[in-house]
């Protein structure tokens, strides 16, 4: 037995003196000679990064990286490189950042400030908040009637922190992608599944019978969405910002937002002049 | 630029009540789901040994049918799965009663209970011919044979095996989370979303894991050794 203890204490030393090794290399430094920007993102997160009929991985966020990141990012390492993709979660993908696996997370994240202790976020790309998808007719018209309610949320997820919170009457169910949670729906494991609204408006629009089912509510969270980073890696995060800046004083980045929300778009969801004008004060317009 | 750890996150906020839930639920899901593996696994074990071969092929059936699909798969198939054979009514009732943790309990209980009705067999299977015919011998039925004679030897024998098959059920039991069962992994996770230090809580859960593991392996040692049959194996030292 006190051999099993050593083995023990050994390996907590381990873990625990393995900060050192964690040092990072410079990101740009990385991708000079790599050629290579790895982006984690989502499979199953329409309209911002999914795969769709033809088998291909597209979206609004993976369209950000490929027109309006990679250049700025080309232009700071000096020569051209190849965007990899791979896949992302919520419970994953902070560490996949820290163990330098990916070099920017570019899918549905939420800048928070929790969050903000260990990785940097750019600019806000993406604008949100939180609501409910119910089967059409269902009784939950707002958050007020979730109480006694069985409520899907992502594991990992601010929404899920939130109903947890603020609103414990509710029984939270937590599954980890949007698949099985709009599964357990779908079959009424759960009354409703929440989610940042626009998500939301893209997993009924993929859905069978999109007339079937409804978003509702008001918005009971912020969700502003940013690409994450290794924290401190200040010239990484200035070519990703600079790419997003000039994407917005451009124009650029408004054609993207068309091509996935507009009217013709995957998830027709307009821009409300809020979220713009929210969108622009970032590069003090 | 490197990871500060920040290892407070473990013990401050709700962090250790969250470890300490999650700890109990995958002992209690790990438990019963243990029980439930014991029973099949001895029972198809055994079937799996008899003269009657629509027994035999109705254990092996079972034994070929749960083992060679993946856990995931029946953890989706117990939750997603069976619900809808059942009446709206009752569905209503299970969901609202911790479906989750019972479908997590049946998909790794029966799953497990295939891989354990192996090793038992071969428990059984290792024991001379003879002795289930001398038991017939003295007049025994088959089943009095098996439960009186067979199985308490078989179920000394492997010991070992079973420990490994436990320790193998505890740490599948994380394959629930994805069925919405708040387990340890689970919770890791959670702490996780709260203060983004994925390292410390991973760390935190692979250690409760592994003095988890560490007790059952030694509990179970002794297990072995205080119903070891003398003369059967030679344990320790030179054999007499």
């Amino acid at each position: 037995m006190k051999k099993t203890i050593a083995v023990v204490l050994m390996l907590a030393v381990v873990l625990a003196g393995g900060g050192p090794v964690l040092a990072q290399q410079d990101t740009l430094e990385k991708i000079k000679s790599t050629g290579m920007l790895t982006i984690g993102t989502r499979t199953g997160s329409p309209p911002f990064a999914y795969i769709n009929k033809n088998n291909e991985w597209v979206g609004f966020t993976i369209d950000l990286v490929e027109m309006l990141v990679k250049p700025s990012v080309e232009k700071a390492v000096g020569k051209s490189i190849k965007i990899e993709k791979k896949e992302s979660t919520p419970p994953t993908r902070i560490p996949l950042l820290t163990s330098n696996a990916v070099d920017l997370i570019a899918g549905t994240m939420t800048d928070t400030p929790q969050r903000r202790e260990s990785v940097d976020f750019s600019l806000t790309f993406f604008y949100t908040g939180a609501q409910f998808l119910v089967k059409k007719g269902s009784a939950i018209k707002s958050i007020n009637d979730i109480g006694g309610k069985r409520i899907a949320a992502q594991q990992g997820s601010t929404n899920a922190k939130i109903i947890r919170e603020k609103y414990p009457q509710a029984q939270l169910r937590e599954f980890p992608d949007q698949p099985a949670a709009f599964q357990a729906l779908a079959q009424g494991q759960v009354d409703a599944y929440t989610n940042d609204g626009i998500q939301l408006f893209g997993l009924k629009a993929k859905a069978p019978s999109p007339n079937d089912w409804d978003v509702v509510g008001d918005f009971y969270s912020e969700e502003p969405y940013g690409m994450a980073m290794r924290k401190g890696d200040a010239k990484f995060k200035a070519a990703v910002d600079a790419g997003l800046k000039n994407g917005f004083e451009s124009g650029k980045y408004f054609e993207i937002y068309d091509k996935w929300f507009g009217a013709n778009g995957e998830v027709p969801y307009p821009m409300t002049p809020q979220v713009k004008a929210y969108l622009l004060k970032q590069v003090g317009k | 630029m490197s990871y500060s750890f920040k290892w407070s996150v473990l013990w401050s906020g709700q962090s250790g009540h969250w470890l300490l839930q999650g700890l109990l639920t995958t002992l209690e899901l790990s438990a019963l789901a243990w029980l439930l593996a014991v029973v099949l696994g001895i029972l198809s074990g055994a079937l799996r040994t008899v003269h009657f071969r629509p027994l035999r092929w109705l254990a092996t059936s079972y034994v070929e049918f749960f083992r060679n699909v993946p856990l995931l798969v029946w953890m989706f198939f117990w939750y997603f799965g069976v619900p809808p054979l059942l009446p709206r009514g009752v569905q209503d009732w299970l969901f609202n009663h911790g479906a989750e943790f019972w479908a997590g309990m049946l998909a790794l209980g029966v799953y497990h209970g295939a891989r354990m009705s192996e090793v038992i067999r071969s428990g059984i299977q290792s024991i001379p011919r003879t002795q289930f015919e001398a038991s017939l011998a003295m007049g025994l039925t088959t089943f009095q044979a098996y439960r009186l004679i067979i199985l308490p030897v078989a179920l000394r024998l492997i010991v070992p095996p079973a420990t490994n098959e436990s320790l193998n059920l505890l740490k599948n039991s994380s394959v629930a989370l994805t069925i919405s069962v708040a387990e340890l992994t689970f919770q890791t996770r959670q702490i996780e979303t709260y203060t983004a230090k994925a390292i410390e809580a991973l760390t935190a859960g692979t250690l409760i894991y592994l003095v988890l593991c560490l007790s059952i392996a030694t509990i179970m040692g002794r297990v072995e050794r205080r119903f070891a049959i003398p003369g059967l194996i030679a344990r320790v030292g030179p054999a007499a």
